[in-house]
């Protein structure tokens, strides 16, 4: 019962600041004309603004994308030079995924690595269905049970049991391509890359929804991602595909366990510790998207506040731009894509709404939302074409701005919201279901 | 009412609509996570619903006398 009271107020506050706003306007509309007429000039501007700010990450996200892509290294490297790497998969209860996620890395394209699969205590299947692969050979499969502790102590577990000096950490609900570690590792040539950010695409591509989150994938997330890579400063090795050097890890202390965003707080760990974090768009791991809009808001509301709660760790930082530039670059950006930005697209999309009603601006509105389409249209196709995908999601670009981002930021918002007050959370668990690549139609 | 004032209608019922939707969805997600029962306390030890079943002291003796026995 205190759980649900507490979850009242940041309803409260944003019906407060909302009702706030929607006061003012209404006040101003009642206003004499002068002050009419200044208020419509502060529209006309903040709207000028909010299309600047949106134009300026638009185009530098597009431009760094591009010009990382156009100078990625795709050379192949002769076995003998390639180092060998520990794969680790934690899990928990993933009984029902986890034998195509062994699957899929029985069949990669290199010369020497080994599996370590660590069950955190699921309640499933999990460790049974594991187990059931370990195996010596060319490729060990070696499986570790702890009692759950949380998918950090996982990880560390199996970094603790890895062999090798690279080790490859990826999600139970994943598969990978054949060459996802020889794409990822040759970055590794440079010894300032300390990890190597790979490229997550959604496989189970059989509803509006996670279609939806298929392009938010390649234009969301993957476009950032490979900005961010062309300056070898990706601000999160994402959990379902990253490469690191084991001496990085061990010179930041491996994972920590006080967030719900350790790959965000580990990426940030590394870049404080002056390490270069490399993209590969072609290390690729196919994960499960959220089936249903709940599970969807549950994952997007525990990346929010994970990615708040790495960044609050280092909350000093925000302030001192200088030594650590390339951080406090990642910290901002990080911040800015994560909270501020769903924010303001909330905010600004029912600031305008209204007063375009009020005020009788509809075709500004009308021209600023076609503007914001446009945009995304432009965007999908030059990162879906980057990345050789299906063309058919590009329309999805129009559903994407109508709704499907508007629809998310509000969730971002109350979740940023949340973990200012630092209400409690959990890790709760998403539903899975057995995919297969072979079953759909994603590649 | 002409075509820019069908679309301008359009947007701003759609921009509405989504955003009530999303504090909406919020809402039961929130909901949701309430009804759901509380973790139990022994999880890490697999007892859900059962008190674990600990065999007497004096059996485990009787089991190792049997086999120093045998």
């Amino acid at each position: 019962m205190s759980g649900t009271r507490r979850s009242l107020g940041p309803l409260l506050l944003v019906l407060l600041v909302t009702g706030g706003t929607l006061g003012f306007i209404l006040w101003a509309v009642n206003s004499p004309d002068q002050v009419r007429v200044v208020l419509i000039r502060i529209v006309l501007i903040s709207l000028v603004i909010f299309l600047g700010i949106l134009l300026l990450r638009y185009f530098t996200l597009l431009w760094f994308g591009f010009m990382q892509h156009a100078e990625r290294d795709i050379g192949e490297r002769d076995d003998v030079e390639l180092p060998p790497i520990s794969v680790i998969v934690p899990a928990y209860n993933e009984g029902a995924v986890i034998g195509a996620a062994i699957e899929s890395l029985l069949a990669l394209d290199y010369p020497t690595y080994e599996i370590v699969v660590v069950d955190d205590g699921s309640r499933d299947d999990t460790l049974a269905a594991a187990v059931g692969w370990e195996r010596d050979g060319d490729v060990p499969v070696r499986v570790f049970s702890q009692p759950n502790a949380g998918k950090a102590t996982a990880l560390n577990l199996g970094i603790a049991n890895a062999r090798y000096p690279f080790v490859f950490c990826m999600d139970s609900d994943s598969t990978v391509e054949p060459d996802c570690l020889r794409r990822a590792v040759a970055h590794m040539e440079d010894p300032s890359v300390g990890a190597v950010a790979g490229n997550v695409k959604v496989i189970n591509r059989t509803s509006l929804l996670t279609r939806l989150q298929a392009l938010e994938y390649i234009e969301g997330l993957n476009m950032p991602r490979r900005a961010q890579g062309f300056v070898a400063a990706v601000n999160i090795v994402p959990g379902p595909v990253g490469l690191f050097r084991r001496e990085a890890l061990e010179d930041v202390g491996f994972y920590d366990t006080d967030t719900f965003a350790e790959d965000a707080d580990l990426t940030l760990k590394l870049i404080a510790a002056g390490w270069k974090i490399a993209y590969e768009d072609q290390a690729i791991a196919w994960t499960q998207a959220p089936e249903h809009w709940l599970d969807l808001i549950q994952q997007r509301y525990r990346w929010t506040r994970g990615i708040l709660q790495a960044l609050r760790k280092r909350k000093s930082l925000f302030v001192k731009p200088f030594p650590d530039f390339p951080l406090w670059l990642s910290a901002i950006e990080m911040g800015f894509e994560a909270v501020l930005w769903p924010m303001m697209n909330v905010f600004a999309h029912l600031f305008f709404a209204v007063v375009a009603l009020l005020f009788g601006m509809g075709e500004l509105l009308l021209y600023w939302w076609v503007l914001l389409t446009l945009l995304d249209l432009a965007a999908a196709l030059v990162t879906v074409s980057m990345e050789e995908e299906q063309l058919s999601l590009v329309p999805l670009a129009v559903i994407y701005r109508f709704f499907f981002i508007l629809f998310l930021d509000v969730t971002k918002s109350f979740a940023s919201i949340e973990e200012l007050f630092r209400f409690g959370m959990g890790w709760e668990k998403l539903g899975r279901t057995p995919v297969r690549p072979a079953e759909e139609g994603a590649r | 009412m002409n075509i820019l004032d069908i679309l301008i209608t359009i947007i701003v019922v759609t921009i509405l609509v989504t955003i009530v939707l999303g504090v909406i969805t919020y809402v039961a997600y929130k909901l949701r996570l309430a009804r759901r029962p509380s973790t139990p306390k022994d999880e890490a030890d697999g007892t859900w619903y059962f008190e674990r079943y600990e065999p007497p002291a004096r059996r485990t003796e009787a089991t190792a006398a049997t086999r120093e026995d045998g």
